[in-house]
């Protein structure tokens, strides 16, 4: 079972976490990495840190971490420059980098380890246009590979450098995310559902349909929506969910929602979603 | 063709008639009904029970008469025109020349708050105006309070007199200038005091958030609680989106109830039926205050010196006298 929503800190997360973290402070990065990596540690994990700039200056970024040296000597933690480990300065290809990091999992798991944790600044990554959008098909695929293998992650995005309105596109992909970053989180574990958490005012009118076409970006049939953790949606929400399920053809379930947007689904004569109970 | 006194007339002929006895309301009532019935047009009669049981017993053979209790029509204004509209487009199907519809607006005398419902009354000489239709609104002048008399003088085009005639309203004003020069809506007695929350330019969310934790200590229902707070969220986005800045929101409340205003220091919408009909572009800001109509208990648009005002009450609204 994985975490979904806000968090405060890098502790207490599980094996198949993926968090977002946005940042003013390069230094708060690295204590939420520290603790993340740390963690991870304990768990019997491998642990792998990445991160613009040169392999001694990152390795420096963890003096902090108890056990650090001798992790570093022993191979549970690895320390690698962005560009070694994504394999580019450019764009990601997101089946690529997945297909990376799954290897990347398994081998771990080959050597003992319970699993592969990292810990990435990969604000370098996100700064074009192409970048971006190469990014934002990469997050979804990865949710859906963290969701069934033990590989964890901690996406560290600078706030100063990409401004807010990129980190909220990024930052609801992930299940989990630092305070502010993004109104909602949506990612899906499978192809004819995804979980929807948050709340959806006029800050996610525009996120929303973005977010719903990469996470689910070929049109699929019917779709079940997990919304329990919705805490609020307006109008604007509902058509948006109801028009995306349109357009894929098939049939669109919400599941677990609140009866006050119930209700607003009836007055708005959207006839073709269907409400569920929570199971 | 329209038979009675909307004959020659296109669309909405809307007409009030004062009565001060059972023998006065039966005297016009009944035979709006009984000719209606005659000429083979549409006819409804959305009357309190009362009323209902003096037109039946008017009437005699109501065979052929739609009977919509007053008591779920007139809910709320907002859903009285939908529930109306939806009746009247099925009735208009039937290619009859005209539909009579003959209703009780509820009003303090029959215990429901006014301003909603003056709304109401000049918005639907708009909203229902697309029908041959010849809508007759009685009001009691034994219960109905001087005002709302005043106000349904200046909605209604058209007044049956006692001696069966129907005189063209000099004192009627459009819609768009009624909504201008009426004054302010009546407030909550909870608004005489200063609010126990008052926030400038705030995120929906943060209001969102200040209205669940005030309602936690009322016994406003938690289903209502919801449709507020959604009411409370979708008026700061307006006056936030669509409204000059500052906008402030107050609240206030007691152990059961709440009342909420968004102010702003513009106009507010120039549709005098915003909010009181689905509008179909959601960009404005109509298809939420449709919707907040709809789902809460009270809802007055205010537009005055300083700017504009949605207010919103949860639980009973307590209107100052």
């Amino acid at each position: 079972m994985r975490r979904a929503g806000v968090v405060d800190s890098a502790r207490g997360l599980g094996p198949h976490d993926h968090v977002c973290w946005s940042y003013d402070d390069p230094a708060e990065f690295v204590a939420r990495s520290v603790e993340f990596l740390a963690e991870g540690l304990e768990l019997g994990q491998r642990v792998c840190y990445v991160g613009a700039g040169s392999v001694e200056g990152l390795i420096g970024d963890l003096a902090g971490l108890p056990g650090g040296g001798e992790a570093l000597r022993d191979g549970s933690l690895q320390v690698m420059s962005l560009d070694e480990r994504y394999r580019t300065t450019e764009a990601v290809v997101p089946a690529q980098q997945v297909r990376a990091y799954a290897e990347a999992t398994e081998a771990a798991l080959a050597d003992g380890f319970g699993g592969l944790r990292v810990a990435a600044d990969v604000t370098a990554l996100v700064r074009s246009a192409a970048q971006l959008d190469a990014f934002c098909a990469y997050e979804p695929l990865v949710n859906r590979y963290t969701a069934t293998r033990p590989y964890s992650a901690l996406c560290g995005y600078d706030r100063r450098e990409l401004g807010a309105d990129v980190i909220a596109e990024l930052a609801c992909l992930h299940p989990v995310a630092s305070a502010g970053a993004s109104p909602f989180w949506l990612y899906a574990e499978s192809d004819d559902s995804m979980v929807l958490g948050g709340e959806l005012d006029f800050r996610g009118r525009e996120l929303l349909p973005a977010a719903l076409g990469r996470t689910r970006p070929r049109p699929g049939g019917d779709l079940v929506v997990d919304v329990a953790d919705l805490t609020f949606t307006d109008h604007h929400g509902l058509f948006t969910l109801s028009d995306f399920a349109r357009r894929d053809g098939g049939s669109l379930t919400l599941r677990g929602l609140r009866s006050g947007p119930a209700r607003l689904l009836g007055l708005l004569g959207i006839a073709d979603v269907r409400v569920e109970a929570r199971r | 063709m329209r038979t009675g006194p909307a004959h020659g007339h296109v669309g909405y002929f809307h007409e009030t008639a004062f009565y001060g006895s059972d023998e006065e309301f039966v005297s016009f009532a009944g035979p709006f009904v009984r000719d209606g019935l005659e000429a083979g047009e549409p006819t409804v009669v959305s009357c309190a029970d009362a009323n209902e049981k003096l037109v039946r017993e008017a009437v005699g053979d109501v065979s052929g008469v739609t009977f919509l209790p007053a008591a779920d029509q007139y809910s709320r204004p907002t859903n009285a025109i939908k529930r109306f509209r939806d009746e009247f487009t099925s009735l208009a199907r039937t290619g009859a020349p005209q539909i009579r519809v003959i209703g009780d607006v509820p009003h303090p005398g029959t215990g429901a708050p006014w301003d909603w419902w003056a709304r109401y009354e000049a918005a639907v000489n708009h909203a229902f105006d697309e029908f041959q239709l010849w809508g007759l609104c009685p009001y009691d002048t034994r219960t109905t309070p001087a005002e709302v008399l005043a106000d349904v003088e200046r909605t209604h085009p058209v007044i049956a007199s006692a001696d069966g005639a129907h005189v063209r309203n000099a004192r009627f004003e459009r819609p768009e200038e009624f909504f201008v020069r009426r004054g302010r809506a009546r407030p909550d007695v909870l608004e005489s005091r200063s609010p126990s929350l008052l926030l400038v330019d705030p995120t929906p969310a943060a209001v969102r958030r200040a209205v669940r934790d005030a309602a936690a200590a009322t016994s406003v229902a938690e289903a209502e609680v919801d449709d507020l707070v959604f009411a409370a969220s979708e008026a700061v986005t307006n006056g936030l989106t669509h409204g000059r800045g500052p906008v402030r929101f107050r609240l206030w409340s007691d152990d059961q109830h709440l009342v909420l205003t968004v102010t702003d220091q513009g106009d507010g919408p120039a549709d005098p039926l915003v909010g009181l009909v689905p509008t179909t572009k959601t960009a404005t800001a109509g298809l939420g205050l449709w919707l907040t109509y709809h789902t809460c208990s009270y809802v007055t648009l205010d537009r005055h010196d300083e700017g504009f005002t949605v207010r919103v009450v949860g639980g009973t609204p307590r209107l100052v006298d």
